[in-house]
């Protein structure tokens, strides 16, 4: 019925640790954690109001691929196979420095780490950064 | 109420360091004497407490108030140890004592 | 203690109690249920501070068809006071268990190990203000002195709206601090003191001195110290308590409608 359940904050590399409010399966609310080492019960804006964006309107929950010039919602499989295509194709022609990687600083340390290693040992190139000026 | 609304605000400011800049006063349309006397002796008083010290916080655009980055022309007015002017910074009053 | 809750849940007077239990090495609050009544002996005191009773309005708010109750320090059972003299939760709509641990002038008791004082650095204390200081010790400062540090103290606001937030008695839909006629919305910082000055205001006569804006503070604005002047003032010049009884009506600055003291006549 309504649950407190404890979470790190998605949107940097922090990790402050947030409570969020959930009731009837719904995110109310965001509040910080009032024992987590990181963040000692404060919170930025962006924590504050972590709950905004899952419940948004505008949230794409499905992968979008430009079909005649439109947005269309296609599967996950089909929007993978669409990416590793072009970027076969990108690199065919170009090499693979023609290519790049943004990582994230929303994902684990294992995550980053799988990306750059992707970047390099399959890919063949150095171009890999990260969002930490999010 | 009023008259208590004021005493609140009057006392807030008082708190924070910005004292005897708020004034109420009672007067008619027809005390046309009581108002130039007012407001000549408020003046008076104003101005013998300098300048608003919130204006050492303005940009002079007057637009920002905030923090030197957002203003980079005004010079910090809690750091600076150079020219206390006529508000003296906690530092230098601290080196004094 | 446990038993009370479980007999509240049994009887039906509530269907939720909000009180807290270790979760994930945390202390967390949490939300009781009929439906497992053995989870009810793992319920804790503390020592961590959540507001409850604003969670509690916020779910009346969704679902007034529950009945709550909560576990509540003399923070809470005050804050509960003031949400209910501003309707937002109707008297008794909130059922509570009482403990007690408050070391504000606003009541007697003096055991809160949630508000134990906190070391502030040299820096803060030279050009700042130290957070455990009194009004009085404050006001005992020279004014241009003392405007400097409230100027340096608001200064290093985020504007991240934590105080706020956490405010248990902050319970306006449209907030004058996101107004944008009022304080600019968009711009960081935000414009001091008025931003300040403005919530300031906004707490005559609701805070209830719980101390937990200045928890939530990222850079330790020492807010319980502006508005426990507020609070003085409150109750110097208005003769206003605020939350220690449900019978006042909701203070309010703006019009006449505080009940007048029995020394009024002089006053005015």
């Amino acid at each position: 019925m309504y649950k407190l359940v404890p979470s790190v904050c998605s949107y940097c590399g922090t990790g402050c640790g947030v409570l969020f409010k959930v009731l009837d399966g719904k995110l109310l609310g965001t509040l910080p954690l009032k024992t987590h080492p990181v963040n000692e019960g404060k919170l930025c804006i962006k924590g504050w109001n972590l709950h905004e964006f899952v419940n948004s309107p505008l949230r794409l929950k499905a992968p979008l691929i430009r079909i005649n010039g439109r947005f269309a919602k296609v599967t996950w499989d089909r929007a993978i196979r669409y990416t590793a295509e072009k970027f076969r194709e990108v690199m065919s022609q170009h090499g693979p420095d023609s290519v790049g990687f943004l990582a994230s600083a929303k994902i684990t340390n294992e995550d980053n780490y799988l990306i750059q290693k992707f970047a390099r040992a399959v890919v063949g190139t150095n171009n890999v950064d990260h969002c930490a000026r999010l | 109420m009023t008259l208590k609304r004021m005493r609140f605000l009057k006392e807030l400011f008082a708190f924070m360091g910005l004292g005897g800049r708020l004034r109420l006063e009672w007067i008619s349309s027809a005390e046309a004497q009581k108002f130039v006397k007012v407001v000549s002796e408020f003046t008076e008083e104003i101005r013998a407490l300098g300048p608003n010290p919130v204006g050492r916080y303005t940009c002079e655009s007057g637009k920002k108030i905030g923090r030197r980055a957002a203003c980079p022309t005004a010079p910090d007015p809690v750091l600076a140890d150079t020219a206390p002017g006529p508000h003296t910074v906690p530092r230098a009053a601290a080196e004094g004592r | 203690m446990h038993e009370k809750v479980l007999n509240l849940l049994e009887t039906g007077k509530v269907d939720i109690f909000l009180g807290y239990k270790m979760m994930a090495g945390h202390p967390l609050p949490h939300a009781f249920g009929r439906h497992n009544p053995v989870e009810v002996q793992e319920m804790i005191l503390g020592p961590a501070r959540y507001p409850l009773e604003k969670l509690a309005v916020e779910i009346l708010a969704a679902r007034p068809d529950l009945k709550i109750g909560i576990l509540a320090r003399d923070c809470n059972r005050r804050a509960l006071n003031v949400l209910t003299v501003h309707q937002q939760v109707a008297p008794g709509q909130v059922q509570v268990l009482e403990v007690s641990c408050c070391p504000s002038p606003l009541q007697r008791h003096a055991d809160c190990s949630s508000l134990e004082a906190k070391e502030f650095g040299a820096g803060k204390k030279e050009i700042g203000i130290d957070n455990n200081l009194t009004p009085d010790r404050l006001e005992a400062m020279e004014p241009t002195e003392r405007f400097s540090r409230w100027m340096y103290e608001f200064q290093k606001c985020l504007k991240c709206y934590g105080c706020r937030d956490i405010c248990p008695v902050c319970f306006c839909r449209e907030c004058s601090l996101e107004h944008e006629d009022l304080i600019g919305t968009g711009d960081l910082p935000p414009e001091v003191p008025i931003f300040h000055l403005v919530r300031a205001v906004h707490m005559a006569g609701r805070c209830i001195d719980c101390g937990l804006c200045e928890d939530a503070c990222p850079v330790d604005i020492p807010l319980r110290l502006l508005y426990r002047k507020v609070n003085e003032l409150v109750a110097d010049l208005f003769d206003y308590k605020t939350g220690l009884s449900l019978e006042q009506p909701p203070f309010s600055l703006l019009f006449d409608k505080t009940a007048q003291p029995a020394a009024a006549p002089h006053g005015a």
